[in-house]
Parts: C-alpha cells; structure tokens; sequence
C-alpha cells in the first residue's frame, strides 16, 4: 500500500513535470502527453460525435487548443479534468457548427428514451457478460443524448468523480447526478426494449 | 411513497457508485431484507460492468504523429504572424522616427524654405501631408504582401 502510494506520488510528479516542460513548449513533452492520452481522448469524442473522421478532427483540436492555453493552466487543477473540459468545449463548438442539437440541450428535462420500459429480465445479468451483449450495450448508447452519452463515458469508461465530470461539463454536482440517473435509466430502457422484443420471436 | 418504491430511485446511482454513504446504508439495509431490490441492483451492476467493458475503439493509425505535425505546423503559422505584426510596428516608428528626423535636417539645410510647384516642403504641415501620404502607400503594399504569404501558409496548412 505504501509503495502504491509512494509509486502514485512518483507518476504524479511525472505527470507535473511534463505539463511544466509542455508549458516551455518541449516537442517530446508534447508527443508524452498525447500518447498518454490518444485512446482516452479518441475514445471520449468518437463516444460523443460518433464519426470517426469527426473525433480525428477534434482529437487535433484539442491540443491546439491544449498549447495556445497550457500557459493559463492552472496546476491546482486536476489536469485530466482540464484536458477533457477543453475536449467538451470543442464538442459543443462541434455540434454547434453542424447546426445540430447542442450538446447541452435535450435530455435532461424530457423523459428517458423508452422510458417505462421494465428491463426486469433476470437473464440479462448473464447475458450481459459476453462480448455480444457489451457490442448491444454500445449500439443501445448510441441510441441516446449526446449528453447522456458523455456522462456514462465520463463516470463508467474514465471512472472520474461526480466533482470531475461536473468541471468537465461545466454543470453543478447536482445535475451531474441526475443527469447520470437518466442515462443509466435510458441505457436500460434501450436495452429493455430489444430484450422484449427478442423474447417475442 | 412507500420504502421499496422510494430505493428505486436510487438502483441506477447506486449502479454507478455515486450515492452518499447515507444513501448507501439505506438502500442496502433494505436489500438485506427485499429479494426484489437485490435481484434489480443485480441487473443494474451487471449494466455498470457492461458500461465498463464495451468494446473499444481503436485509434486510427498515426494519430499521434499527425496530431503532433499539426500542432507545430500551426505554432510555426502563429509565431510567423506574431513576428509580422511585431516588424510592421517597428518599421512604422522606425518611419515616423526618420520622417520627423529628415524635416529637421531638411530645414537647418534650406532655412526654412524648400519651394516645389509652389509649395513649401518644409513648412510641417505640408511636409506631413506629402510623408503621411508616403507612409500609406508603403503600408498598403507591405500589407498585400503579407496578406498574399499569409493565405499561401493557410493554404500549405
């Protein structure tokens, strides 16, 4: 455990000094940090827009934008949090260009995707398991709000704390909360409904 | 409302591992004791570790190193308009500053008058009027060129 803990304090210290020499504007510092952070990142926008050459593009962004503003980082700050509020903030610019729905409207006030629908299919647990069920699980939350989508990729893909996804967002604790509950119940929902169906045939 | 109805609320948070520790206690006081509820947050785990494993997408292929060229691509673009704007400055004080050092000069040399067509050259007004003029148009020109080298670097980027 202490070794754990002295290893973390070690990787964090890591983590400080490569911001510092991104900060300088060092090549390999720069290379460092999107290595670190290519599946993650790519992961979080393709979850959220969906396209692959979209999430590319906005990958890209993302560390333009990271370098013209490394300078008023401030490194109190969790940086992952910094990192992918920068990320948000270029999804909405995303959405908003394509004159499509924001990225935050919709979805919170409405009721969920299928809501009402009881998945209480006691099979799904096993079901759940396989690979096949995890494919159905990703289609099913393709299925709904762009917001819906970035909170559970957020809590359950990034494993973040409410309080970090909220600085992602840039939305109270309290909405984060609900707005995780609706995803989930809507997740659910999505999935309910093929099950249903399924059992029918 | 009765309790059982009121832990429903609480499956997909709990699912998530984001209730308060009341919260917590609450809803698996009532578990212990509500078939039910154990066999919802059964299900509603087995969707919190489905969340967790879902497939992953793969990275396209060089991303990192186009992702990097861009950057420094972009950061060459941006320090080679920073250096522009810092030389159009310069060269404007550097202007003014022998503008107004060549009308001393030219009115010690001449004593005050320098007749062309009819105009004194060296009365200031008139001096400023014609090095005014001199100064836009050679402003106007530098500004052509660089909007040209600018849209040549937009169009390399």
């Amino acid at each position: 455990m202490i070794l754990a803990a002295a290893m973390d304090r070690d990787a964090l210290r890591g983590a400080d000094d490569v911001i510092v020499r991104l900060r300088r504007g060092d090549p390999d510092a720069l290379t460092a940090m999107i290595s670190r952070y290519q599946h993650r990142l790519y992961r979080y926008f393709l979850r959220l827009v969906r396209e692959p050459a979209a999430a590319d593009d906005l990958f890209q962004q993302t560390w333009l934008r990271v370098m013209e503003k490394i300078g008023r980082y401030d490194a109190q700050r969790n940086f992952e949090s910094w990192l992918f509020s920068v990320a948000h903030n270029l999804a909405i610019d995303f959405w908003r260009t394509r004159h499509e729905i924001s990225l935050d409207e919709g979805g919170d006030s409405g009721a969920a995707p299928g809501a009402g629908l009881r998945a209480g299919d006691p099979d799904a647990l096993e079901r759940l398991l396989d690979f096949e069920r995890g494919a159905q699980l990703a289609a099913s939350m393709h299925q709904l709000p762009a917001i819906h989508r970035e909170v559970l990729t957020l809590r359950f893909e990034e494993d973040m704390k409410l309080e970090d996804i909220a600085e992602v967002a840039g939305i109270p604790l309290s909405t984060v909360k609900s707005r995780l509950r609706r995803a989930l119940e809507g997740l659910r929902a999505a999935m309910g409904g093929r099950l249903s169906g399924r059992r029918r045939q | 409302m009765s309790e059982h109805e009121s832990m429903q609320a609480l499956f997909a948070l709990a699912a998530a591992g984001v209730l308060d520790a009341g919260e917590q206690r609450r809803l698996d006081e009532h578990a212990r004791r509500c078939p039910e509820c154990r066999r919802q947050l059964e299900i509603w785990s087995a969707y919190a570790e489905g969340l967790r494993q879902l497939p992953q997408p793969a990275v396209p292929a060089q991303l990192v190193e186009r992702t990097r060229a861009r950057v420094w691509q972009e950061r060459a673009a941006a320090a080679g308009r920073r250096w522009d704007e810092w030389m159009l400055g310069i060269l404007a004080l550097f202007a003014w500053t022998v503008g107004l050092t060549f009308w001393f000069v030219l009115r010690i040399f001449t004593g005050g008058a320098l007749v062309v067509m009819g105009a004194n050259l060296v009365r200031f007004g008139t001096y400023s009027a014609v090095s005014t003029a001199l100064v836009w148009l050679t402003a106007a020109v530098a500004a052509l060129a660089l909007g040209r080298r600018r849209r040549e670097l937009r169009r390399s980027l």
